[in-house]
């Protein structure tokens, strides 16, 4: 049978805030207990502040400093500097934000730290929309998906930030997902071992933010996963690239179907984007194998 | 608290808040019966020997298999295996091989010599069991785990009945029949062989000198085929024919023997009467693909070179010199309403001929009831039985097996002897309660998560080589290897049987399920209810349930 074990230490706390059945705290969970001690957290607005939040309580055992949104990859470089400056070159830092901290309007400072190959660890909780302001539309959101601000379907593609990042020549680039447990947990393993930047992207289904039943978020995951829509990979030095699921099992209409974001889609809509992703794995396909 | 830190940081962690109270369902630990268990004749754990065998655990799992039924290595040889087409594995990729990994652990209890557990209690009461078949046997198993004193009475020179006198030998190997049958008898039986209860006299008085009676006496009278006179030399009836030794089966056939009927002991002639040289044709009144046989027996009769005529009726044998000429007509077989009941149409201008030498007729036996009459009284072509305790219209006199039933299958014989024995148990001692019934539905396919049971087709037994199988009466399917048995083992959904595989613990975002060692525990504070944990449970022993407040 498929192993779903990871280390736990009790590094992420009960009685946190997450919507019941959240893709986002289980992720923290195996993150969290993966980084282990050593370790000092940086977080922006989004979700993830608010489950680890709700001053004076904290949901993490490692310190954590709340920053603003454009700023998550600064900040995080700042403290690094810092612990260096003390001598604690080891620690990591790990820096957590959404996808609208991340693809918007974090990009910038993401890009710079990225740039200057800052040794920090930073996760991308990208659940494709601002989910905790109400679900509108950022620029992970897919094309066709229905948000708060694009009631009819986003019209662009969503945005290709591993490519970005890889233009980056960073050390590590990721992908994960909770329907890939132990997957997730080995990636942060490794990101740990590696000095300078690194970034793993957790696809996370939004139970509000997407329309998945509140025990669903693994299904929509493997089902991503399985799809090809959210491929699992590994990017080093911005080159080497290698697809942990090298294979694609099921089309993408059982995927859509356990969204209520994509329900007003017609057949062609569904043809369209399953065309999309089609692309986007040959895609993958061949830098894999180059 | 830490008093040291200014009231501006954080200094508590978020497990002060209770966030249970948003919850409206609670997952609940339910172990719930598979759909193999609800098959199976005797209702045998399936899915929870099987986790033993994934664990290794092979002794346990023979402990597990024995409490229903004693003959594992007979069942996983010969059974029609009704677990198998119920298995939800099926809807994914194949069925699990649950014979075959019955097989695997009844052989290796053979092997080590392992024997039963003695009774927990001796209890004074005494339980006659009257024939030592599955059934008898089986009854007298259970009753003797109970502490009863059995005395069992067999008419033949040796136990096992239709498992030893019907079913040829390179089905079931004489030695695990032998170490099978024995292994119950040294549980301390008191075992009366060549002793025949004769009528009803002989039943009153047996019952007069024991608390119990289980009546197992079986089908021996053998169904007579209009149209043919079976006292003429080139007829043999299938029973005597499968009871002789191949010496005598030698002398009775001739070149060319002719098998009538469908089933499996058509199919035990037939494929007898292959091995010891002889051309066989069978001929059935069902049409090809409707034979009742086992399918598997089918397969292998037809690699044995027999030939098959189905859908077909005899009309007439006669013999001139030392060929039998046998004419034929082809129906249209309908089966009717319950077991032996059918309508055989004949179809016009379909007449045929067959030469052969011998005819083995094997359509079936019918119970022996005219000994009871005026004692015990009849539904039909069986005893009259209270369903679910097998009690006949006498009180304190019990039967099972094929003299109560018109289930003519072994494994079905050996778990009316189970019911019968716990029936009887719990009238003679008020300590062992009869079990219930199971009321719990069956844990459906869709309750399994298959994300979990990667696809793997089924681990076959290789058979035999058809040229040496037909040299001799040994054994055609082989035993699974160990590392087949595991990898069959690991096959299994273990529906609704947990096997402690942690996903609900590991999947909870709220850290709310405890590891307790063989146990969960949710932790009713942080249970939000979300029913991740269900859906991540590669076994459906996880349900959601509604809480009221």
């Amino acid at each position: 049978m498929k192993d779903t074990s990871y280390k736990d230490e009790g590094q992420f706390c009960s009685g946190h805030v997450a919507c019941a059945g959240c893709a986002e705290a289980l992720s923290m969970r195996v993150i969290l207990n993966a980084v282990g001690e050593d370790a000092v957290g940086v977080v922006v607005p989004s979700c993830v502040a608010i489950i680890l939040g709700g001053h004076p309580t904290s949901s993490a055992r490692i310190p954590f400093i709340h920053g603003v949104l454009e700023s998550a990859a600064a900040m995080a470089s700042g403290v690094k500097q810092a612990l260096v400056a003390q001598g604690k070159e080891d620690t990591t830092v790990l820096c957590l934000a959404g996808d609208g901290g991340t693809y918007d309007i974090g990009l910038q400072a993401l890009s710079s730290a990225a740039e200057r190959n800052e040794d920090i660890l930073y996760i991308c909780f990208d659940n494709e929309g601002y989910m905790n302001t109400g679900g509108q539309k950022s620029s992970s959101t897919p094309r066709a998906a229905a948000t708060g601000s694009t009631p009819h379907g986003k019209t662009t593609r969503k945005k290709n930030l591993i490519e970005i990042l890889a233009a980056h020549r960073i050390p590590y680039i990721a992908t994960a997902s909770t329907s890939h447990l132990p997957d997730l947990a080995a990636k942060v393993e490794k990101a740990k071992t590696i000095r300078g930047m690194k970034v793993i992207i957790v696809v996370i289904p939004c139970l509000p933010g997407w329309g998945v039943a509140d025990n669903a978020v693994a299904k929509v995951s493997r089902l991503a996963v399985e799809s090809g829509v959210f491929p699992l990979i590994e990017v080093e030095d911005g080159l080497k690239y290698t697809m942990n699921v090298d294979e694609k099992t099921q089309p993408i209409g059982p995927y859509l179907d356990q969204q209520k974001r994509y329900r007003h889609l017609s057949n062609e809509d569904r043809e369209g984007l399953q065309l999309d992703v089609d692309e986007s794995w040959n895609r993958l396909v061949e830098m894999a194998d180059r | 608290m830490n008093n040291q830190l200014s009231p501006i940081w954080t200094h508590l962690t978020s497990e002060g808040r209770n966030t249970g109270t948003w919850r409206s369902a609670l997952p609940n630990y339910q172990n719930q019966p598979s759909p193999c268990h609800g098959a199976c004749p005797v209702h045998g754990s399936i899915a929870a020997w099987i986790k033993q065998v994934k664990d290794k655990d092979y002794h346990g799992a023979w402990l597990t298999l024995v409490e229903n039924n004693p003959f594992p290595a007979i069942a996983g040889r010969i059974c029609h295996h009704p677990c198998e087409t119920a298995c939800n594995r099926g809807e994914l990729d194949e069925t699990v091989g649950i014979c075959s990994l019955e097989r695997f652990v009844g052989d290796m209890a053979l092997e080590n010599g392992w024997v039963f557990p003695d009774p927990e209690v001796e209890r004074t009461q005494k339980v006659a069991v009257i024939g030592g078949g599955p059934a008898g046997l089986s009854a007298a198993y259970q009753l003797r785990r109970h502490g009863f004193q059995v005395t069992l009475l067999e008419v033949s020179g040796g136990l096992g009945g239709l498992m030893r006198h019907g079913i040829p030998a390179y089905r079931l190997a004489r030695d695990v029949l032998e170490g099978e049958v024995s292994r119950i008898t040294a549980m301390g039986i008191d075992v009366r062989l060549g002793v025949e209860v004769a009528d009803k006299e002989a039943l009153a008085r047996l019952h007069g000198e024991y608390d119990a009676v289980f009546l197992a006496t079986g089908a021996s009278l053998p169904k007579r085929l209009p149209g043919l006179d079976y006292d003429q030399n080139f007829v043999m009836d299938s029973a005597e024919f499968l009871a002789a030794s191949p010496k005598a089966q030698i002398t009775a056939t001739g070149a060319h023997v002719l098998v009538i009927g469908g089933g499996s002991a058509a199919l035990d002639v037939a494929r007898s009467a292959r091995r010891l040289g002889r051309e066989v044709t069978v001929m059935s009144l069902e049409a090809e693909g409707h034979l009742p046989a086992q399918a598997v027996e089918l397969t292998e009769a037809a690699e044995e070179g027999i030939r098959f005529v189905s859908g077909a009726m005899m009309v007439s044998a006669s013999q001139h010199e030392e060929k039998v000429t046998v004419q034929a007509q082809m129906v249209d077989f309908q089966p009717g309403n319950g077991p032996g009941k059918f309508t055989a149409e004949p179809i016009k201008d379909s007449t045929f001929a067959l030469t052969v030498n011998t005819i083995i007729p094997a359509i079936g036996q019918d119970a022996d009831l005219d000994r009871w009459s005026g004692l015990l009284s009849a539904e039909g072509p069986v005893l009259d039985t209270t369903p679910g305790n097998w009690q006949t219209n006498h009180k304190g006199i019990y039967a099972g097996g094929d003299v109560a039933s018109m289930s003519r299958f072994v494994t079905h014989a050996v778990g009316m002897g189970k019911e019968a024995a716990h029936a009887i148990a719990a009238t003679l001692a008020t300590d062992l309660p009869a079990p219930p019934p199971s009321q719990q539905a069956e844990v459906a396919y869709a309750r399994i998560n298959t994300a979990y049971h990667p696809r793997h087709s089924r681990n076959l037994q290789e058979l035999a080589a058809t040229d040496a199988r037909l040299k001799t009466f040994d054994e055609v399917q082989q035993p699974l290897g160990p590392d087949a048995a595991l990898s069959e083992a690991a096959r299994c959904f273990s529906c609704g049987t947990c096997i402690f595989c942690d996903n609900c613990f590991f999947y909870c975002p709220d850290m709310a399920i405890t590891r307790l060692g063989g146990a969960y525990e949710v932790k009713l504070d942080y249970c939000k209810g979300c029913g991740l944990c269900v859906a991540e449970c590669p076994t459906g022993s996880i349900h959601m349930q509604e809480e009221a407040r």
